[in-house]
Order: structure tokens, then sequence, then C-alpha cells
């Protein structure tokens, strides 16, 4: 029992003496929720999803820590911007993530450490084509439809 | 009927040079295969003009104020034009009928056409064939609200009248392509013609009186003759079922014939000469700094090509479509927003989210923060696609 409640004790420790938050930690953001967010979706990208080259910056127009990585060796390098869900955004400071350069993901955290992440580019990109073989529907089907409409 | 009016319309899109704005045709043009009752699943009304043979109904928006105007019109009076706008006061253009005509949109070929728009409690609605055809010509899709004279009970296929956008009715405006409908020189006019109107009325109803009078009698006469052969004192009783008739003879108002005149629009006033004319519109209220940007965003976007509708069905504020909508399904959901005002991230992928279930990407559009060579203001647009990321 005493070790149970020793290793509670140490449980809590492990995000706080992590290097890769300590470096977070480092940028200075004011916003610690947003540093804890920021913090689980490092963890995401480079245990879960193998995500290459995975780095932390500030970004100094929005106080919050961006991260930036590779999907895979030699792809190109993306942000991601992690927020919490209780957190407002706004289309200003998405164009000032979009500004850097990369492709964005926003990565929305919630209270329970769900992640999603949600691609977002600059201009109006047409959306993909509906997939499949097309027919033209013959009169029967038509009709089908009509009737069960 | 129906299909003759489709035609009709895939022939002014085509013919107007519109060019599909993306490459890739093949996926695009699926939709043509699609049956025509099918397609309009996503954007209000389907866009079919369906039009009667004849002209539209005489009915146009009724205000509070004056009384309820009377609708059947005979053919030999001027038609009578009874769109009323409410308490507004009496919509006069600024030029009398003798200032010369001037010529707005100055180009080598014929003045862009002028549109008159009605107003129903401030909707604006357009009635006239030509003038449906015009503003289509000009991208702008509108949405079709009346019943179809042969099908009336049913949602699926919609006539006349359009009611504009707010933004496309600026639109308009702005490029001097409306007038307004309901010119009538004022309250005391229109008075008039309603009492000239109802003073024809009793005429025809005197005529019709001494006319079914008249068919009566000579019925009666026939009937007793027919049925009195050979008797002895037919003209006497006669006589008397004749008088009793002449004098105990009624004709209701309900029995009464009204002609009503559909084959003219009954929108004389909107004589070619005021079509050049500019058209003060009448002062309605801005709602608030939203509507600005909205526009600003409709013109944007209209000015690169995209046709717009209203996209009330998928939360957002515009559908785009590359083409013509009856062409083309919409590519984005155009959502209006201040660069500065702030969303809550579960918003931002609830609308992502429904966009990529409908296969449309879901475009954030906020005017300002970049400018245009020449000076103008732009939108920035950012496009939210699947993340692909489960």
């Amino acid at each position: 029992m005493s070790e149970a409640s020793h290793r509670a004790e140490e449980a809590p420790n492990w995000i706080l003496v992590h290097p890769a938050y300590q470096q977070m930690k480092s940028l200075e953001v004011e916003d610690s929720a947003q540093v804890h967010a920021a913090f689980l979706v490092y963890m995401d990208l480079s245990e879960v999803r193998q995500w290459k080259e995975v780095s932390c910056v500030k970004s100094p127009e929005l106080q919050v820590v961006l991260l930036e990585g590779r999907e895979k060796e030699g792809a190109p390098i993306q942000t991601v911007f992690p927020l919490p869900t209780h957190r407002p955004v706004s289309h200003q400071s998405i164009r000032h993530v979009l500004d850097r350069g990369f492709p964005m993901l926003l990565c929305a955290v919630a209270s329970d450490s769900t992640l999603v992440y949600q691609r977002m580019t600059d201009g109006l990109v047409t959306p993909d084509p509906p997939t499949g073989p097309f027919q033209d529907l013959g009169r029967r089907q038509h009709r089908k439809r009509r009737k069960q409409q | 009927m129906l299909h003759g009016e489709l035609e009709t319309l895939l022939d002014i899109s085509i013919t107007l040079g519109s060019q599909p704005l993306r490459d890739q045709d093949s996926m695009t043009d699926h939709k043509a295969s699609v049956p025509a009752q099918t397609e309009g699943m996503e954007q209000g009304p389907p866009q079919v003009l369906g039009v009667s043979d004849s002209a539209p109904p005489q009915v146009l928006g009724v205000s509070d104020s004056a009384p309820p105007q009377v609708l059947g019109v005979s053919d030999s009076a001027p038609p009578q034009v009874l769109g009323v706008s409410d308490s507004a006061p009496p919509q006069v253009l600024g030029v009398s009928d003798s200032a010369p005509p001037q010529v707005l949109g100055v180009s080598d070929s014929a003045p862009p056409h002028v549109v008159g728009v009605s107003r129903c409690d401030s909707a604006p609605l357009l009635w006239r064939d030509q003038d449906l055809r015009a503003v289509r010509g000009r991208g702008l899709v509108g949405a079709l609200l009346g019943a179809l004279p042969r099908t009336p009970r049913q949602n699926g296929r919609l006539g006349r009248p359009l009611l504009l956008l707010p933004e496309e009715e600026r639109l308009l405006t702005e490029l001097h392509a409306t007038a307004n409908a309901n010119q009538s020189g004022g309250g005391v006019q229109l008075s008039l013609q309603v009492k000239q109107h109802l003073e024809e009325q009793e005429r025809s109803l005197e005529e019709q009186r001494v006319l079914a009078l008249q068919d009566r009698k000579s019925a009666l006469l026939h009937a007793m003759t027919s049925s009195h052969t050979g008797s002895l004192g037919p003209s006497e009783a006669l006589r008397g079922h004749l008088e009793a008739l002449h004098h105990s003879f009624t004709f209701p108002r309900g029995a009464m014939a009204v002609q009503l005149s559909t084959a003219r629009a009954g929108l004389h006033h909107c004589h070619e000469d005021r079509a050049f004319l500019r058209a003060q519109q009448p002062i309605t209220a801005q709602h608030d700094s939203k509507a600005a940007a909205r526009y600003q965003v409709f013109r944007d976007l209209r000015g690169r090509g995209f046709y717009l509708t209203s996209a009330g069905k998928f939360g957002g504020d515009f559908l785009v479509y590359p083409d013509d909508p009856l062409r083309f399904h919409a590519h984005f959901i155009a959502v209006v927003l201040s660069l500065d005002s702030s969303l809550s991230p579960l918003d931002v992928l609830a609308i992502a989210r429904l966009g990529s279930n409908v296969k449309k990407t879901v475009l954030l559009c906020s005017p300002g923060g970049v400018q245009y060579p020449g000076g103008a203001e732009g939108v920035q647009y950012t496009s939210l696609q699947w993340s692909g990321m489960v």
C-alpha cells in the first residue's frame, strides 16, 4: 500500500521531469494549459504516430507553443497548433500560424486528453471528387427512387 | 413544360460561356447524368423556372395600411399595378419623364438589362421572366418562392417570384441594375385606379345582369312553348311567368364573371426608358457589421466567378458553386467571420466535420488583412479539410 501511494506520488511528476516538457517550459509561455496540451500532442506525434524531428517553437504573436515535425523521413515539415478546447481561437491566429509557410494542423485537446487534428490550408481548396464508378441510373432505378421519395 | 424550362436555363448557362473552374470535368459533370429531380438536394428550392404560359398572377405584396386590392382586371383598362410597399413613402425615382434617359453600364453591346424589384415587406422579389433571366445571366441565383399554377401542392418545384439575397440585391444596386418596380406616382393615383376599377366592375355587373335576365327569359319561353304545345292559353300564362321572372330576378354578385387579364404582366410602369434611371432604394436598416462582412465576401467570391446561394442547411453563410448550381454540386461552405472574432475549437471541428461528411470544403472567410493590387481590401480564405489522422 505504501508502494502504491509512493507510486501515486511519483506518477504526476513524470511529465514535469520529461525533457521535452522542460524544453517547452523554457520557452516561457504563460498559458500553462496550452503548454500541457502541447506536451500531450508532442507525445502523440512522436511516440504514437512516430513522426520524425518533432520540435517545439514559440509563436511570439500568439504567445503559444507550436510544434513542428515531419510525418515521415523526408516528408515536408508541418506545423501543429495545439489548443485546449476551452481556449477560444480566432481566424487571425490561424492566419498567423499559416503565415509561417508550412502546412498546418490544428489539434484540439479535450479535457480527457482526446486529440483531434484539423487540417487548415490557405486559399480555396476544392474538395476531393466523389469516388467510385458512376453509372447512369436506368429508368427503372430512377422510378424506384422516385417512389421511395 | 418543366423540361423545356430546364433546357432553356441550361442553354442560358452554356451560351454565357461560363467555364467550370475545375480542370477535371469528369467528376463534376457526372451530375448531368443524375436526373433533374434529385438534383436539388442541398440548395434550397431547385432553380427551375416553372413558368406557366400566362404571366405572373396579379398578387403583389399587400400592405397593411392600404385596403386589399382587387385583382380582377379586364383587358380594356390599363393593367392595374397593385404592388404596394408598406408604410414607406412612395418610391419616387428622382428624375421626371422629360429628362433624357441615362445609359449606365457603358459598353459597346446593349446596355445591361435593368430588373424591376418589387418589395414585399422589405423582401426583394422579381416577378418578370426577363428579369429572372437577366439576373441568372449575371450569376446570381436567388431562391424561387412561388407555387406553380399547375402543380400547386408540392414543394419540389417552385415558381416565381424569385427572392434575392440581401447581398444579391445590393450587388445589383451597385451595378445600377435595379429599378424599383413599385412606381406608382403615389397614393392618389393608386386610389384613382381603384375607383376606376370598381366603377368598371359595377358596369360589368349591370351588363351581365341584363344578359342573364334575357337568358332566363328565353329559357323559360323555350320551356313553356315546348311543353305546352296545343294548350289553350299559353301566351297568358307565359306572360305571367315572364312578368314574375322579371320582377323577382336577382343577379348575385358572386355569379358575376370576372375577367383576369394574364396576357400582360401588369408591370406597365417598368417602361424601358425608366430602366436607365438610377433607382432610389428604400432605406433598409443596416443590420450590423456582419452584413457588411457578408456582402464583402459575397462580392469577392462572385467576382471570382463563383455562384453563391444561402447555406442555411449546412450551418454556413453561403454555398459556393464553381458554376451554375443546376450543373454542379457546391464545392465550399463559406462561413463569414471577422478576423478577430473568437471561436471555440469545438465549433471549428463541428463545422469541419459536417463539411467532410457532405464532401464540401469549409471555407473560413474574413474580409481584411490583405490588399488586392489597386488598393481594394481583400478577403482571406482558410480551407478546412479532413486531416485523415484517426
